[in-house]
């Protein structure tokens, strides 16, 4: 391991409600690798969604500490870019493919200024990275799957964020739009971008991730993704949540590809 | 009738100057205004809101007359005390949170029109829950200017922070915006502007000014602008109209104002051309006869 990290949690502990409640995570150390395609996996409720909004520093730490690059978080906004779940979006909102991406720039900006010439072109750049160039004028609702998640990976791209945190981008995607988003995100990696995601299903993960981060509220394993999901890694953090089905989960194929 | 006296002479009375004035002022406010508590789902909620001004309205009036800084002063208390006591209510007891904001306002409402129908004046409590075109004295019309001023630069100086608030919240506070000072300013502004149109609508009616002309635009747009843009055209005109139908048919001007829109909506719930019922119902027939021909 050669490359230097980007994201170091140390002894990082969220705790849901006031602190003293039930940890959400529990002292987990780990550190991401610069430019790496990272999955974090693990059972429901086993922290993935909390690790990564602890990253962008939305959660008040109960201890530890996480720094991006040499920053806390909170100064390292520009560089990071958050994809919401599906299901978080209002699909009927009155909104064109253009102005979610140029939703991208808004961070950089005064509340009374306007769009410039700077702003415009990379717009235009992350359109066109995404094949989204044709698609501009269309209300959001009227793509596909794949085409949508490509709009807020646009907008990511369009910010100009070279750390990627996506919570559960593959949920609700078809075969061809999983390919697609597989292909998007090994680009990314050899551009040297970093992409940190939570990830469901674990044989997709294995498919598509290089690296991976197995939660259990703690820490169970961090490393390759062949590694991490080593059949008594999996046994440990799917057992630990108490489901009772791990051995379906390690040996059979999954039902669905997400 | 002639056109002059349909439209140009009920303007020669101050009265209707000023109520046509303040409703168009409100109409510009509340078009934009509406378009955010639509997208937000926070319709009913705005609804619920505007009831429960009312025994702040009727103690104000009770103890200070009919001025209105007091008016609106009393207003504001109430509306704070229902959204806070509501989330008190759902913190502290297993009631949640809709349920206490449905319950509590529903009491405040009724306490306020306990008081005003006790009330030795001579408006009567009909102005209060549906306004009145004879009720807008000149320092209503600098309230109304003074509100729908303030949410126009509010809406010019900060759209973008307030179409990502409404949007995305999670991405405008992750890219560094304050979200909940923008929910907090809508708010704010919200329950400014209800006060504002008390008068030329009343507090059963308030919401439908703001609502009506979002709701129709959004059968329309696609884009966030334009949605803002044709609400408060919609707004301009029903309110307008509404104040004419108010006097020449001797109608509650709220009243008048929500009929002038509610036939805007109808119109567009009809008509629209991609989200209409029509449209859906014709597509949905074809959709299906496709089907049944197919080989």
């Amino acid at each position: 391991m050669s490359a230097p990290n980007i994201i170091s949690f140390r002894d990082v502990t969220v705790t849901f409600g006031r602190s003293g409640g039930q940890p959400a995570l529990e002292d987990v150390t780990v550190d991401i690798p610069c430019g790496s395609l990272t999955a974090i996996l693990g059972p429901n409720g086993a922290g993935k969604s909390t690790l990564l909004r602890a990253a962008l520093g939305w959660l008040p730490l109960a201890r530890g500490e996480i720094r991006i690059g040499d920053a806390h978080p909170e100064h390292a906004l520009p560089r990071l870019a958050y994809l919401p779940q599906r299901h978080a979006v209002d699909w009927d909102f009155p909104i064109v493919v253009r102005s979610v991406v140029e939703q991208g720039r808004y961070p950089s900006l005064r509340p009374w200024q306007r769009l410039g010439a700077d702003d415009e072109e990379r717009v235009e750049r992350a359109l066109a990275e995404l094949d989204l160039t044709g698609l501009a004028d269309r209300q959001i609702r009227r793509l596909s799957g794949g085409q949508q998640q490509r709009v807020f990976l646009a907008r990511a791209v369009a910010q100009g964020a070279d750390i990627f945190l996506l919570d559960e981008p593959f949920a609700g995607l078809d075969l061809f739009a999983v390919e697609e988003l597989t292909h998007i995100l090994r680009s990314w990696e050899s551009q040297g971008r970093t992409v940190l995601a939570a990830v469901h299903g674990l044989e997709l993960a294995r498919r598509v991730f290089a690296r991976g981060v197995l939660l259990a509220t703690r820490l169970v394993a961090a490393g390759p993704i062949e590694t991490v999901l080593a059949d008594v890694n999996v046994d440990l953090a799917f057992r630990r949540a108490r489901c009772i089905h791990d051995e379906a989960i390690r040996s059979a194929p999954p039902a669905f590809p997400a | 009738m002639s056109l002059h006296e349909l439209v140009a002479a009920p303007f020669s009375y101050g009265f209707m100057r000023r109520a046509v004035l303040s409703a168009a002022l409100l109409g510009l406010s509340g078009g934009l205004l509406g378009c955010i508590l639509m997208l937000r789902r926070l319709a009913l909620m705005g609804d619920a809101l505007s009831h429960s001004l009312l025994p702040g309205i009727a103690v104000a009036w009770l103890v200070f007359g009919p001025s209105t800084p007091a008016l609106f002063a009393g207003a504001l208390f109430a509306g704070l005390l229902t959204a806070l006591g509501s989330a008190l209510i759902s913190r502290l007891t297993r009631v949640k949170e809709d349920a206490a904001f449905g319950s509590l306002f529903i009491v405040f409402f009724g306490a306020g029109v306990a008081i005003l129908s006790r009330l030795p004046t001579r408006l009567n409590l009909e102005h209060f829950l549906f306004g009145s075109i004879l009720g807008v004295s000149g320092s209503d019309l600098r309230l109304a200017a003074a509100a729908s001023g303030a949410t126009v630069l509010a809406f010019a100086v900060f759209q973008r922070s307030i179409l990502l608030e409404t949007f995305d919240p999670i991405f405008h506070r992750a890219t560094g915006g304050s979200g909940g000072l923008a929910h907090f300013g809508i708010l704010a502004l919200t329950v400014l502007n209800l006060v504002a149109a008390l008068q030329t609508m009343g507090v059963v009616l308030a919401l439908g000014l703001f609502l009506l002309p979002a709701v129709s635009a959004y059968l329309w747009c696609d884009r966030f602008g334009r949605l803002l843009a044709t609400s408060v055209a919609i707004a301009l005109a029903g309110s307008v109209a509404g104040i004419l139908l108010s006097y020449h048919a001797g109608i509650a001007s709220g009243a008048a104002v929500v009929l002038c829109l509610g036939a805007v909506l109808l119109l567009s719930l009809l008509c629209s051309p991609r989200y209409g019922a029509v449209a859906r119902l014709w597509e949905f027939l074809r959709e299906r006869r496709s089907v049944r021909h197919a080989p």
